[in-house]
């Protein structure tokens, strides 16, 4: 309780990593409800190490070409920019795939993984400096976010948060029933841009806070954890974000209290509180049976 | 013909830059109810998804207007096609039928909500609109797709194999039900069967279009699945 009281004294020295953690907690579950609705769950594996190898790329290229930066704003925004573009070129080459019915194939986007990640060792045994700030990423370790980084997080995840809102319907529609709404007259490529760049940008963003191990913990735990609480797509969003905020917040008092890196005891919490639900489940349904008989 | 609710001109259709059909000429006019029967991968579905835009023809045009307006579809695809990874409930399922008629952003208004639960009861499932979709049977799922496609208030009723997979008893009750939505409600109905038998029992049916070797042939219930010229054409699928 005194650690909890501690790390949310708005005078805390690390509140911007736990404002960080929380935002990313909130927003990345309510997005990777429709990753698991819509089968991309691999993609949620890959994208956040291509974008990982984005950030690597950006920076070495710029070591090669301007020498290393420090960390400051245009470190981070150099990274976003790495980040963005290689995610984004290859969601539009999946989604292009997707549309000419040649699938996502799981076969192409472990490939993609295991691309990505030989991509991002080469790059970092390249420069040492870079190797140490990507190796940081790659551990979750979310200790010092400036401001102005925050700043940025709270904009680009607040933007999706209201697109997942306000469009949540549009959305849901062409995630469950496709051809339904291609009969209804819904402009199903539009919506699918929306929600292929709404993926973009949650991981190319999130990573950069979290790194790639968290994101993908971010987008796939809380939702099976609410799958399996609730049922409707936008009660499994609301109680996705709740547990994803939940576990963020309580993942950043473990953390600081045992010392341990941020990233990786969130994604363990996680999947402490997603066996504590299934294994309630378990014995509801064992008591249930018991009784019936 | 004035009353064309859907007019295939000259169309090839098919799937990754592949024509299963060509030259189709089609025409579906308002109050028909017609059955697309034939032998499996002859390209039954293939004509339904294009009448729902759900395939958009290589070549040809594909006109589907109504009183200078677009046509409003309903239409119920194979009921395995539905697969949920997380289940919705039966209302939040046939919901989605009122999705093409609320403006994007806008939310469902709660006499869209009424309208459901109507169509709901109109299929007889008005007690289980809080069951979920996937712990139904299957006949019970299916005329929960028949409801959302009623949600769309639709000037056409698009059934992909509505009879298939369940027992006949409930292949019974499914067919009845459509019949009475299109004599009390005069749809327009298509749909994709392989039950002869049934769409021979069923008076409403008015005719039949047998896919055959990429031609269509059109006649009457009678004329199309008299037993003999069902043998004629099995005997000219088989070779």
């Amino acid at each position: 309780m005194d650690t909890l009281l501690e790390i949310l004294n708005p005078n805390f020295l690390l509140r911007n990593a736990l404002y960080g953690g929380l935002i990313i907690g909130l927003v990345a579950p309510a997005v990777g409800v429709f990753l698991l609705a819509r089968r991309l769950v691999f993609i949620g594996i890959a994208l956040p190490q291509v974008s990982t190898a984005g950030v690597a790329a950006a920076f070495v290229w710029h070591t090669y070409f301007h020498g290393h930066l420090n960390r400051d704003v245009s470190d981070f925004v150099l990274a976003l920019v790495g980040s963005s573009i290689l995610t984004f070129a290859v969601i539009l080459v999946l989604a292009l795939l997707e549309r000419r019915g040649r699938g996502l194939g799981e076969g192409r986007i472990g490939m993609l993984y295991a691309i990505a990640g030989a991509v991002i060792i080469l790059l970092l045994a390249s420069d040492r400096v870079t190797e140490i700030g990507v190796l940081g990423l790659l551990k979750g370790e979310i200790i010092a976010i400036p401001d102005i980084e925050l700043l940025i997080l709270l904009l680009g995840y607040g933007t999706i948060l209201a697109v997942l809102t306000v469009f949540h319907k549009e959305l849901v529609l062409v995630t469950v029933d496709r051809e339904m709404a291609i009969s209804l007259g819904k402009r199903v490529a539009l919506w699918d841009l929306v929600l292929f760049g709404i993926i973009g940008v949650t991981i190319s963003l999130g990573v950069l806070v979290v790194g790639p191990l968290v994101m993908f913990g971010f987008l796939i735990v809380p939702p099976m954890i609410a799958g399996r609480l609730v049922v409707g797509m936008r009660s499994i969003s609301i109680v996705a974000a709740l547990v994803g905020a939940g576990i963020a917040l309580g993942g950043f008092a473990s953390a600081y209290r045992l010392d341990l890196p941020t990233g990786p005891t969130d994604v363990a919490l996680a999947g402490i509180v997603l066996a504590v639900v299934m294994a309630w489940q378990f014995m509801r349904t064992f008591v249930f049976r018991t009784a019936v008989q | 013909m004035t009353d064309a609710l859907i007019s295939f001109q000259d169309v090839a259709l098919g799937y990754d830059g592949v024509p299963v059909l060509e030259g189709l000429t089609l025409d579906v006019h308002r109050g028909d109810f017609l059955a697309l029967v034939g032998p499996n991968g002859c390209g039954k579905s293939t004509i339904l998804k294009g009448m729902a835009r759900i395939l958009e023809p290589f070549r040809g045009r594909i006109v589907r207007e109504i009183d200078g307006r677009p046509v409003r579809f309903g239409y119920v695809p194979q009921r395995e096609a539905i697969e949920m990874v997380f289940p919705l409930t039966v209302f939040q399922v046939a919901l989605m039928g009122t999705y093409g008629r609320v403006g994007p952003g806008r939310p469902v208004t709660h006499a869209d909500r009424e309208r459901v639960r109507i169509c709901l009861d109109d299929v007889g499932l008005g007690d289980l609109q809080r069951k979920l979709f996937p712990a139904l049977s299957g006949g019970q799922r299916q005329r929960v797709l028949i409801a959302r496609a009623l949600a769309a208030e639709p000037d056409l009723l698009l059934l992909d194999e509505p009879l298939s997979g369940i027992d006949l008893g409930a292949a019974q009750v499914i067919m009845d039900l459509i019949e009475r939505l299109h004599r009390e409600r005069s749809l327009t109905i298509v749909m994709v069967s392989h039950h002869l038998k049934m769409l021979r029992e069923h008076e409403m049916v008015r005719e039949v279009i047998w896919v055959h070797e990429g031609k269509l042939l059109r006649g009457s219930v009678a004329a199309m699945l008299a037993p003999e010229a069902i043998v004629r054409m099995m005997d000219a699928e088989i070779g």
